[in-house]
């Protein structure tokens, strides 16, 4: 079973580098999508044993997601993993969110901030989470987590989803689709140090109206 | 038929930008249909500029409480909200386009690393 890790990455020259020396033994083959850095996340990048794919304009980190999946499906992945390149996300729990698939007990896995310690942010606890939370209710999603970032599906689920939303709307949007999908999906608890704020509650507003455009767009 | 200073003034802006608008087609800056649209735009705003007491008659003959100048207010805000909203989407839809050029071109040329497997813990940089 080969297992894929793809990993966007955008001015991240400081975080790469000791986040790809972590993940790289744990999955067969790392992919990394530097988004069209301006500092030197692709040089670095480029010194490990990893793939790189570089966007000639910045497109955002659902774009560099689809880009990876696309890469990772057709290079034979069974099983694709998502992970965060600003080191907020622990390497060593990818075994634990890979787990129930290669168990075969689950088709998709999503970590889940609310079942583990994650120290979020008070305005990111008490605000942005329950709205966002709120929001995937209406779309029929009823994960702890509305956003997270840290997922792995086998390559049937992926196949069947094309990610269009290139901004931070892409992780409701994975969710919806996979939920869409009817597949077995389990969340499991996972850890984040969060070394800055993150999302901002505009963040969160734009993610309502990235939503809603793509719907209408499309 | 005798105009007011003002509805003078709105019909030398229109006129100015009719004219315009026959320059940018004799040189070919803009195609058939977007000089058709923009030909009936500013020829119903003329018509609506030198009809202004019968549209206010139509005005209150529709019920509404509002005269003939400003029920054209409110139109053109209207079709200018639908605009924008129009211009949104179109914009949105330009966005996922250059998203799957610049994802085509990036995966064109990517390619599997060479490098070794990583041996010890230390940092290969």
């Amino acid at each position: 079973m080969k297992i894929a890790c793809v990993i966007p990455a955008y001015n991240e020259a400081k975080n790469i580098g000791p986040v790809l020396k972590k993940v790289l033994p744990l999955v067969d083959e790392l992919i990394v999508v530097d988004d069209c850095s301006s500092d030197e996340t692709n040089l670095i990048a480029k010194k490990y044993p990893v793939t790189v794919i570089r966007h000639p304009i910045n497109r955002g980190q659902g774009a560099a997601l689809q880009t990876g999946n696309e890469y990772a499906l057709k290079n034979g992945a069974d099983i694709i993993l998502h992970f965060d390149a600003d080191n907020q996300f622990k390497a060593e729990e990818i075994p634990i969110v890979l787990a129930p698939l290669i168990a075969g007990e689950a088709e998709a896995v999503f970590g889940s901030r609310f079942l583990g310690k994650a120290n979020f942010p008070p305005l990111k606890r008490y605000l942005i989470m329950p709205l966002a939370r709120q929001l995937n209710r209406w779309l029929g999603i009823k994960t702890s987590d509305p956003q997270s970032g840290f997922r792995a599906l086998k390559k049937e689920i992926w196949q069947q989803i094309t990610i269009y939303n290139r901004g931070m709307a892409h992780c409701s949007e994975i969710l919806f689709k996979t939920v869409k999908t009817g597949c077995i999906l389990k969340e499991v608890p996972i850890h984040v140090t969060y070394h800055h704020f993150g999302q901002k509650l505009s963040g969160g507003f734009r993610i309502i109206k990235d939503l809603l455009l793509q719907k209408l767009s499309n | 038929m005798f105009f007011s200073w003002q509805q003078i003034a709105a019909l030398i802006v229109i006129i100015l930008f009719a004219g315009k608008l026959f320059k940018q087609k004799r040189k070919k800056q803009i195609n058939g249909n977007e000089f058709s649209l923009w030909l009936i735009f500013w020829t119903i705003s003329a018509l609506a500029i030198i009809f202004l007491k019968p549209l206010d008659k139509l005005t209150t003959a529709l019920g509404l409480s509002a005269n003939g100048i400003n029920l054209l207010f409110y139109l053109a805000s209207l079709i200018l909200f639908y605009l924008v909203f129009k211009m949104r989407l179109h914009l949105a839809r330009l966005e996922q386009d250059l998203t799957v050029l610049t994802r085509q071109e990036a995966l064109r040329q990517a390619s599997p690393s060479k490098n070794p497997p990583l041996k010890t813990d230390s940092d290969s940089k």
